[in-house]
């Protein structure tokens, strides 16, 4: 009895999903084949694509020469227009204008680009020329979050507040101070705007350019708040986790809050529905008069959701080595999930551009890889077998299906010796599939229930405007380089190679089966280099531990 | 694996690491330094041993903390004895080790790995019957555990406090398991053959019962 009941466990064990089955190909994977991939050499795609004019237009930046491409639907260079004195990551999405006329005057179709120098390009999307070009203030960092068009203006989020600029001319209305805000995207609804800050306080301002503060959390707000039947949502992330709130639009009085995951996504709403995310879990919101959570599903993505109008949801994930999920909410009830495979894997924020073209439907994906691949819908028999098929997963996969299915044969004939050797191979296999995945969940685990107990001293000759923000320290033959201002990175890895980047430096970094080694900075290797976090020893692969948004990273050679 | 993420010991010199290296030869030697009827014989056997089995190491590297030394080492000590048990952990980690990266770690590597040979030298788990598997594969499974606690503690330089260290420890737990898996694995499918293999060896213990009552074991 007991023999069968372990066999029955065991089979049990071949009907549920392993972890890694993601890599068989996908139904989106089955439709769409790759038209071809454009190599930008550097850099990040932090923002969604966009389609303008015949041309798919993509912002990178985070290296020597941030810019925005266009490029022809061939994959050829249409032009490029570059700004290299922002030297942050620009992640303030690319917004078309089309053409037209108000009280401050006419203009013609624009593409409009904020930075993070402040700076505000008006370009002609057929060229990349200069319409208007507008400065507004930097304090560390400018533009970070999502403008909006009200009529003749476009409201752009500053660092310290919200300004208000004419599409004519780039002549500036009026500029409000609110709080000092990243990610801080705008959003209009009627005569309000809405935006939130670092210190939590959601903003209300008006069209003649007042501010008040509507609402005030513990938390972060780094999203434009969308308004939904059931009051303003905002999604408010803490150190720990995040809490999406229902608010009145006027009071700001709460009248709901759900309790979510870490490194909240930017929620996007169609209609009744919302869809929010963080490092947890993406979730299905529907919003009448009150909002309810109707299905929710394990993934990992903090930038943005894609949502097509056929009711499409696809997200990067935005962890090493990662996939893109596509989600379907069917019968207003249920999410279902795939992992995609783009061919272009890891840390990535921006969310796919579709569009239809000649008859044809594209997708275009970028991440943190500075490449861009562009898909199109295509028969089954046009596609081919994925030239990144991970043959040594699937075969450990298959080998672990094999190990089992003979444990629960060996358990059955009552052959112990031959039972306790499959097994003990399964066992293997398993572990060596789920451990990379789990040690990393579990260092975060850890690292979360047990801060450290040191920490890293603030510098008072560094600037003030790295306050509020994330630091890196190199030390080079005993002196300290700094780099400072950098926002929005999770992990020491990212940390590291944005502040490596800033300052021009090399970094040599190895991929192992348990995380990233950063094996030489700046061409420096000696015996090795450890990394500090907040004053705290780095214990295992940089990649896996988490960083706040204050966080000071040091690393000194051994 | 410690080393590959970056979280190192003390970092030594080119004399100290020669003067570390020299004192775990030093003390192999020690440890082997004791009559043997058949001395050729045995250097050989042992130095096959040795190798072949740090040679499967430096293969098995690509694969997280799968320790086939572990096994080996507890099985060593279970037939030859505690003193070639310690001599054959500390050559292996040597030997493997000048392959993999040497450093301040072999030391606690190869203590490690000696500290399993004596238990497995004192756990009985051979028999007149042959390897006792249940006994061996729970020895072998605490033998991960133990083997890592103490790897653990060669990232104690001065700096790392309690808290940091249990901390550091906590990280460890996936890769534990995953040595435990593997100690599982190779007892089952290769400790009756290996300790059948060590079992036509005499032990230094024997030996010395032999030299003692005045005759020859191989007599």
């Amino acid at each position: 009895m007991i023999q069968r009941l372990i066999a029955f466990l065991f089979l049990s064990i071949m009907l549920l999903p392993l972890v890694t089955a993601d890599t068989v190909e996908s139904s989106w994977n089955q439709e769409n084949s790759r038209a071809w991939e454009y190599d930008f050499g550097a850099g990040y795609i932090s923002t969604s694509p966009i389609f303008v004019d015949e041309k798919i237009i993509v912002r990178t930046s985070g290296h020597s020469e941030p810019s925005v491409t266009a490029l022809e639907l061939d994959g050829t260079l249409a032009w490029k227009y570059s700004n290299v004195h922002s030297k942050n990551n620009d992640m303030s999405p690319l917004l078309p204008v089309k053409s037209g006329e108000g009280a401050c005057g006419a203009w013609p179709d624009l593409l409009l680009v904020g930075w993070t120098d402040g700076v505000i390009n008006a370009l002609h999307p057929s060229n990349g020329s200069v319409y208007w070009t507008a400065q507004t203030e930097v304090a560390g960092w400018g533009i970070t979050g999502a403008a909006s068009v009200s009529q003749d203006h476009v409201i752009y989020p500053t660092r310290r507040g919200i300004g208000q600029f004419c599409l004519a001319d780039g002549s500036q209305d009026w500029w409000v101070e609110t709080g000092l805000g990243w990610r801080n995207g705008v959003s209009i609804y009627g005569d309000s705007m809405y935006s939130g800050d670092e210190l939590g306080t959601l903003w209300q301002v008006h069209a003649n350019g007042n501010a008040t503060a509507l609402a005030s959390f513990q938390g972060k707000i780094r999203h434009a708040p969308l308004l939904t039947s059931a009051g303003l949502l905002v999604h408010v992330q803490s150190p720990m986790d995040s809490t999406i709130f229902i608010l009145d639009p006027e009071s700001g009085q709460q009248r709901q809050q759900f309790l979510a995951g870490p490194s909240p996504a930017l929620p996007s709403l169609q209609g009744q529905y919302v869809v929010v995310a963080d490092s947890e879990n993406l979730r299905m919101l529907s919003c009448n008069d009150t909002c309810s959570v109707e299905s929710q599903i394990p993934f990992h993505t903090n930038g943005e959701i894609g949502w097509h109008h056929d009711g499409q949801i696809i997200a990067p994930s935005n962890t090493p080595d990662s996939n893109w999920g596509s989600f379907i909410f069917e019968d207003g009830q249920n999410l279902t999930f795939e992992f995609i495979d783009v061919g272009i894997y890891g840390y990535g924020t921006a969310a796919p551009l579709w569009f239809v073209s000649g008859g044809v439907n594209y997708t275009a994906f970028g991440n943190d890889q500075s490449v861009l691949h562009l898909y199109q819908l295509a028969q089954a028999e046009e596609t081919e077998l994925s030239k990144d098929f991970d043959w040594s997963t699937q075969g450990l996969i298959f080998a672990a299906y094999v190990f089992l299915g003979s444990s629960a044969i060996f358990v059955l004939n009552g052959n112990r010796d031959l039972f306790l050797r499959t097994s003990s191979l399964f066992t293997v296999l398993i572990l060596l599939l789920i451990v990379p995945d789990v040690s990393q969940l579990w260092s975060q685990a850890v690292d979360q229930n047990l801060p450290a107990s040191t920490t890293e001293v603030w510098n008072d000759e560094w600037p003030e405007s790295w306050l509020g923000t994330q630091i890196v320290i190199f030390e080079f033959d005993g002196e300290e380089a700094a780099v400072g201002g950098l926002v929005g990175h999770e992990n020491v890895y990212t940390l590291t190679r944005a502040a490596a980047e800033e300052r021009n430096s090399s970094l040599t970094v190895e991929e192992t089966s348990i995380g990233i080694y950063i094996s030489s900075i700046n061409g420096v290797q000696g015996d090795g280099w450890e990394y500090f976090v907040d004053g705290s020893k780095g214990r295992v692969s940089v990649d896996n531990v988490a960083v706040e948004s204050t966080s000071i990273v040091r690393w000194t050679p051994v | 694996m410690f080393q590959a993420m970056g979280v190192h010991g003390p970092t030594l010199s080119p004399f100290a690491s020669l003067v570390l290296d020299a004192a775990l030869l030093g003390v192999a030697f020690w440890l082997l330094a004791k009559p043997t009827k058949r001395p050729v014989m045995d250097t050989l056997f042992l130095a096959a041993l040795v190798l072949s089995v740090s040679l499967i190491r430096v293969v098995m590297q690509p694969l997280p903390n799968i320790q086939p030394v572990t096994v080996a080492a507890l099985l060593v000590g279970a037939q030859l004895g505690a003193r070639r048990g310690a001599a054959f952990a500390v050559l292996v980690a040597m030997i493997s080790n000048f392959f993999m990266g040497d450093g301040w770690w072999t030391v606690f590597q190869a203590a490690g790995w000696a500290s399993v040979a004596f238990a497995g030298s004192q756990l009985s788990l051979v028999t007149p019957s042959g390897l006792n598997l249940r006994r061996a594969i729970f020895a072998s499974l605490a033998a991960a555990v133990w083997f890592d606690i103490i790897v653990s503690f060669s990232i104690l330089d001065g700096t790392i406090g309690f808290v940091e260290f249990a901390t550091y420890l906590l990280h460890g737990i996936p890769f534990d398991l995953l040595h435990m898996a593997g100690n599982f694995a190779f007892v089952v499918w290769m400790g009756s053959w290996f300790s059948n293999l060590l079992e036509e060896q005499p032990s230094l213990e024997e030996i010395e019962f032999a030299v003692v009552n005045g005759h020859g074991i191989d007599g």
